[in-house]
């Protein structure tokens, strides 16, 4: 038998493993490169001066086991690295993007709940009817579908057509609280996934919960019918499906990515994609090394709080 | 097509229509589009070109025929290639009565999902400027770990029940056991979880295009054709929306399809919380 405080200890030790793989994984990343990694990052401008100040800048002339550790316990004093692109720290093209991602992050997951669990319960109170099979369907549709695709279109009808919204973020720089329009797209893109994950989730959850011995009780009772939905089957259609949360952080990490290089929002996605293009690799790990080290964090905490809410929910640790 | 008991015919029917045009497109496409014209300028409507000209110059609806294809075999070698690591790990986790040899197996695994998708696909192509066969194989590596886990989780229920104790006894071969008897037996379940992974695998593939990961810059790609032609968005919307609504109707209608035709024929109506990525 396994007792719930052994539980949390085994589950943050997983946390602990999964930090650390990600560490030396996007460290790894410098040694798999063929042969000597300063002349392949070099790539088109093979001069030995560049090829020199990548040596130094990534302290390739020391060996492998050193550089991780001092590389590793920068990242505890937030030092990331210098760029080898412009010679800017790290820390400062992180500081530069957070701003914007996090505002995107947080909206999405302020709306995320109420639309997901609205739209579930919606469809489970009109179980099997024209409502039902609509919302069912059109969740199934969507969740499937590239936030690009899905985003582009948006696009060509928001802005193109109808002239609503403005097609992308260039311009507002990372102000973009104060150019509300921009952000209604690029929310709406980054919503589009998660909230049918968790509109499904929850419409199956409400229907079993509502189709149980106890709702059957309390309908015997004579409790009203808007009490047995939202007091009493919806805590516990609720529950289970908060497992599958920690899937959604998934998403929402690649959905960043994708949806500030669609619109062109200046915040951590874009900076990694456009490091990604120059092959600027510093750059690409302090990055990975925050969103890899979010997810984990993420997931640890979703596992924790669906521990707390429904024990018997088996979580892997 | 085969009608199989308990389908639901709306939803069926739905996602077939919907996936047929992306999927003929992708498959027949390439043996239509004959040779490449000469050169137009960029981003033109009319002129002989019947969705105008792309980025390059290019003739849209050409690219449109050539550009179903790479994401359609990507996406199924990935998925294959998953499969094919994933089925003997989780088999063996499963069957055997190693603590250590599972622990062995599985526990790197975990460790693994909790790196984004998208983000281990972006760190490799930082450094390797993956092509399609590379592309393949890194969305493979990003789907093992929850594939193999899926493949454990349902061996293991198969491998507990009295049957495979009395095949033990027998001394009938690991072989037998894990193929013959539990690979058999969660066959079902491994199709519905193909189908929801296929449908995940498409969409990873189609995004690492759009980012640039595992394509060339003016490949003949659905996704690529989005991205690269997204510039010209006010000037020749066709160059972008049609191979957006292509991906659109591909992913959307995979998934209505393999939800209806694997919906097992006794499930209770909104039993069972679905999974996918």
């Amino acid at each position: 038998m396994i007792g719930p405080r052994s539980w949390v200890a085994r589950r943050l030790l997983l946390g602990v493993a999964q930090t650390a793989a990600v560490v030396l994984l996007v460290f790894s990343l410098t040694e798999a490169l063929p042969g000597d990694a300063a002349v392949a990052l070099a790539g088109d401008q093979p001069d030995p001066e560049r090829i020199a100040a990548i040596r130094e800048a990534m302290h390739l002339d020391r060996p492998a086991y050193e550089r991780l550790a001092d590389w590793a316990s920068g990242l505890l004093h937030g030092d990331f690295g210098t760029s080898l692109a412009s010679g800017r720290p790290v820390s400062s093209y992180i500081a530069d993007g957070f701003g914007p991602t996090v505002l995107l992050a947080v909206l999405t997951m302020v709306l995320l709940v109420p639309a997901g669990v609205g739209l579930g319960v919606l469809a489970a109170g009109h179980e099997g009817r024209f409502v039902d099979r609509l919302v069912s369907s059109v969740t199934l549709g969507v969740y499937a579908v590239p936030e690009f695709a899905f985003g582009v279109l948006l696009v060509t009808v928001f802005a193109l057509r109808l002239g609503w919204l403005p097609p992308t973020a260039v311009g507002y720089g990372t102000d973009l609280l104060d150019h509300p329009a921009a952000l209604v797209l690029p929310v709406l893109v980054l919503l589009s996934r998660p909230v049918c994950s968790l509109a499904r989730l929850v419409r199956a959850g409400m229907i079993d919960a509502l189709a149980s011995p106890y709702v059957a009780q309390a309908r015997r009772y004579g409790i009203s019918g808007f009490r047995i939905r939202y007091a009493h089957a919806l805590p516990n259609a609720i529950a289970p499906c908060a497992q599958q949360l920690a899937r959604t952080v998934d998403w929402l990490l690649c959905g960043v990515i994708v949806v500030e290089a669609l619109y062109v929002i200046p915040g951590l996605g874009t900076v990694l994609i456009n490091a990604v293009a120059e092959r600027d690799v510093p750059v690409v790990q302090g990055l990975a090394v925050v969103f890899g080290l979010t997810a984990v964090v993420l997931n640890l905490g979703a596992d924790l709080v669906v521990h707390r809410l429904a024990p018997r929910a088996g979580v892997a640790a | 097509m085969k009608t199989l008991a308990g389908i639901r015919p709306g939803r069926f029917t739905i996602g077939l229509v919907i996936i047929a045009v992306p999927l003929t497109l992708a498959l027949l496409g390439p043996l239509l589009a004959g040779e490449p014209g000469p050169r137009a300028p960029s981003f033109t409507l009319g002129g002989g070109h019947w969705l105008g000209t792309d980025f390059v110059g290019r003739d849209v609806w050409q690219q449109v025929l050539l550009g179903g294809r790479s994401v359609v075999l990507v996406a199924l070698a990935a998925t294959t290639l998953a499969y094919l690591v994933a089925l003997p790990l989780g088999l063996i986790s499963a069957l055997t009565h190693r603590t250590w040899l599972e622990e062995l197996l599985m526990r790197p695994l975990d460790v693994l999902l909790a790196v984004p998708s998208l983000l281990l696909i972006l760190l490799v192509a930082a450094v390797f400027s993956p092509g399609a066969v590379g592309l393949s194989l890194l969305v493979a590596v990003v789907n093992i770990p929850d594939a193999a886990r899926m493949v454990r989780a349902a061996a293991a229920e198969a491998a507990s029940r009295p049957a495979v104790e009395a095949l033990r006894m027998q001394g009938e071969t690991w072989w037998r056991m894990a193929v013959g008897y539990v690979g058999r037996s969660i066959a079902r379940t491994l199709a519905a979880d193909a189908g929801v992974r296929l449908t995940g695998v498409l969409y990873l593939v189609a995004t690492a295009a759009f980012l640039g990961v595992g394509v060339a810059p003016d490949a003949s790609d659905w996704a690529v054709m989005v991205d690269r032609n997204r510039t010209g968005l006010f000037v020749q919307p066709w160059a972008v929306v049609v191979p957006a609504l292509l991906i659109v109707a591909l992913t959307m209608g995979s998934n209505l399809l393999f939800d209806a035709a694997l919906e097992k024929p006794h499930r209770r109506k909104g039993n069972g919380c679905e999974r996918g990525r």
